[in-house]
């Protein structure tokens, strides 16, 4: 057991915090667009500096890093206080599913345009009648010559609007009963006619996610990833990648959160309040907690090619603990906290999506009941 | 960065998990818990098999391994709910080689280490585990204070406690001040009880586990209602939270000593609520059969929450790091 940094980790970190010194993202913008704008910057920046797709092969223009590195990148975005780069859908997503399954033309005209930033992606996974149940899409996909034709709806779809390209899953089978089968991955351009993208408002009032309605959009056959029917196959390396590394950017930001509602409470004098001092204590713990659980999935990821049992619950942990400390800073601040357009109040409400998008919270304790504990299934 | 045991480690776990599992199945739990008394036969085979002395320094009789193999061996201990005196000395042993002074770590630790004399330690004026047949007993106070009682000279007056797995008593007597680091006796102590915790949860999980997948209720197994299957992922999210903290604060005690403070009030905050939670779980999810005394579910629940009281509770420890965190973010 040894846990610090090896000294190619620790040199890796070095160089990463000194780029961060000289290369910072500037403040956050208002306004979605400047926003978008801001973030696909900032990537363009890392890129810059080859710190975009750290966790890609060389031969693909990343750094080879180590899972560990990869960890260390995101922990260090996060506690410079930088974004995630623009496209971290194409970076974390689209690229690694690519270099899996992808085609060798694929791989060659799409790869470099992820890292460099300039054609971002989205991910038309999730229908209005098929999330946490994904397999039960109905977005259906017909052969016509050498392209597909795709009808249907997609939701959830953050990025649409700006996005060049879009991972989609479709129908393209006949009814089987079985309906993980039928199912192809594709590749589709965004600028096209035959696509409708409707910005949804979530209860913060912003638009992160869009519906997209799909009616007659068009695909070339060479942009099936992985072969017709194979497309459940090509769609859990995505989710499998979905929260590689992120998961380190997300619990800093925690860490930060809960010293942030530290300073608040003492320079209320609320840190005497032993209801206020447990909760803190708390959820100082459970911040800690998920950085250390997290680092044992990564040792056991780099040991045996997947975490133990520890990697299933980090997500869920973290879901939990970002709504809890929410809750605690309205507790210590009282309506402060829930005035419109302060950090607390758009904490409060963003938080409530934390446990829903990528993977419920209970249907992250299914996956635990039946592949970890061996529970069966009704 | 590895955060898993060393191979070396590994075998330690299991060589304990396979020995425990052979002599100190529940049925030899119960036997020595209903008697009242010790499992004396395994007490001699762990002391000859150097289980007491396996974190005392070599000069002084030990094997000279560091925290986080004494933490798997007291997981293993929890696990199997051992009723042996090794707790109280391995704590006793802990307390005088890190808060102990020269003459008293050449006093004490050659005959702890070898299991020729047990040792127990817990609050001054609160119930001590493994006091009862003590030779040595250290005794902690909260002003931070801590003192050392031979086993002759300290008054020991045995509590029956709910649970009847470990020896309990109330220590009076004058004894002399640990002469060195008492504070980091104290951390290293808490740390120690927290692995127990850890090894009790994963047995809780593991019984109850097994019985929801036998147990047919409407025509399925009760583990196939969600009602009862997140109950059981729950519990295995809050064994693994404590047993990231508590593997965190023994590797801090080995390798990060000004980390340990945080790292041993994380891990009882972790492992004292995980204890209690998850064992009465386990009850809850075995239900009518849980809440009887035939059941081995009640083994682990009781020693959990005495456990957690021994040396500051779980509310305790999260006061402690509220503490700590505002004089970082102060800082």
């Amino acid at each position: 057991m040894d846990l610090t940094f090896d000294e190619h980790e620790a040199a890796f970190r070095d160089e990463l915090r000194a780029w961060l010194e000289v290369n910072r993202p500037g403040p956050e913008p208002a306004g979605e667009d400047a926003r978008w704008a801001w973030r696909m910057d900032w990537h363009r920046r890392l890129a810059s500096g080859r710190w975009a797709g750290v966790h890609w092969p060389v031969e693909y223009g990343g750094r080879g890093a180590t899972y560990t590195q990869s960890a260390i990148f995101f922990e260090e975005l996060g506690r410079a206080g930088a974004p995630l780069p623009g496209d971290a859908l194409g970076l974390l997503l689209a690229g690694p599913t690519l270099m899996a399954w992808g085609s060798e033309e694929l791989r060659q005209r799409l790869l470099p345009t992820i890292l460099a930033g300039s054609e971002p992606w989205c991910q038309g996974f999730s229908e209005p009648d098929a999330g946490s149940d994904l397999a039960a899409l109905r977005t259906k996909a017909t052969r016509d010559g050498d392209e597909w034709v795709i009808e249907g709806q997609k939701v959830w779809t953050s990025n649409a609007q700006y996005a060049k390209w879009c991972m989609l899953i479709a129908r393209t089978g006949s009814d089987s009963p079985k309906k993980h089968h039928g199912l192809t991955y594709f590749v589709m351009d965004m600028e096209q006619p035959g696509l409708q993208i409707r910005p949804l408002r979530q209860i913060t009032g912003e638009s992160e996610f869009n519906e997209l309605f799909i009616e007659g959009a068009r695909v070339p056959h060479d942009h099936v990833v992985g072969g017709v029917g194979n497309g459940w196959k090509v769609t859990l390396t995505t989710l499998m990648n979905e929260r590689a590394g992120l998961g380190f950017f997300l619990q800093v930001r925690l860490r930060q959160q809960v010293d942030a509602l530290a300073a608040e409470a003492a320079a209320r004098g609320l840190l005497d309040d032993p209801r206020v001092a447990d909760r803190l204590g708390d959820l100082h713990m459970r911040a800690e907690a998920i950085r250390l659980t997290a680092y044992r999935g990564l040792t056991s990821t780099e040991k045996h090619g997947q975490p133990g049992p520890e990697g299933s619950v980090t997500k869920w942990m973290w879901s939990e603990a970002s709504q809890e400390l929410a809750q605690l800073a309205v507790d210590v601040l009282g309506p402060d906290a829930l005035v419109e357009g302060t950090a607390w109040a758009h904490e409060l409400l963003r938080s409530r999506g934390n446990s829903i998008e990528g993977g419920t919270t209970e249907v992250l304790k299914n996956i635990v009941a039946e592949r970890v504990l061996g529970l069966p299934r009704r | 960065m590895h955060f898993d045991f060393t191979d070396d480690q590994h075998e330690i776990k299991r060589t304990a998990r396979d020995l425990l599992a052979s002599r100190s199945p529940f049925a030899r739990v119960r036997e020595a818990a209903e008697g009242g008394e010790r499992d004396e036969a395994l007490w001699r085979e762990l002391c000859e098999l150097g289980w007491p002395g396996i974190a005392v320094s070599e000069r002084h009789g030990g094997h000279g391994l560091g925290s986080v193999e004494l933490g798997v061996l007291l997981e293993e201990l929890g696990y199997a709910c051992a009723v042996t005196p090794l707790l109280g000395t391995v704590l006793a042993a802990l307390a005088i080689e890190h808060g102990g002074s020269d003459a008293q770590r050449e006093r004490w630790l050659p005959r702890l280490s070898s299991g020729e004399l047990t040792g127990a330690l817990g609050r001054a004026g609160g119930v001590v585990a493994d006091a009862p047949g003590a030779g040595v007993i250290v005794l902690l106070d909260d002003a931070g204070g801590g003192r050392l009682l031979a086993g002759d000279e300290a008054e020991v007056e045995a509590t029956v406690t709910i649970d009847p797995t470990r020896a309990y008593g109330r220590v009076a007597g004058g004894g002399e001040p640990l002469g060195g680091d008492v504070a980091a006796a104290r951390d290293r102590a808490t740390v120690a009880v927290a692995a127990e915790l850890v090894g009790i949860c994963q047995r809780a999980l593991e019984l109850t586990t097994a019985y929801v997948k036998e147990r047919r209720q409407f025509d399925t197994p009760i583990g196939a209602f969600q009602a009862i299957s997140h109950r059981c992922a729950e519990m295995l999210k809050q064994t693994e939270q404590a047993r990231s903290a508590t593997y965190f604060a023994a590797w801090a005690a080995d390798a990060a000593p000004e980390r340990l403070a945080e790292g041993a009030a994380m891990a009882m905050a972790a492992a004292g609520d995980a204890g209690r939670t998850v064992t009465a779980s386990a009850i809850q999810a075995h239900g009518g059969i849980g809440f009887t005394w035939e059941a081995d579910v009640h083994w682990l629940y009781k020693r959990a929450q005495l456990d957690a009281q021994l040396l500051g509770g779980p509310g305790h420890q999260r006061a402690q790091l509220a503490r700590m965190l505002a004089a970082r973010v102060a800082a």
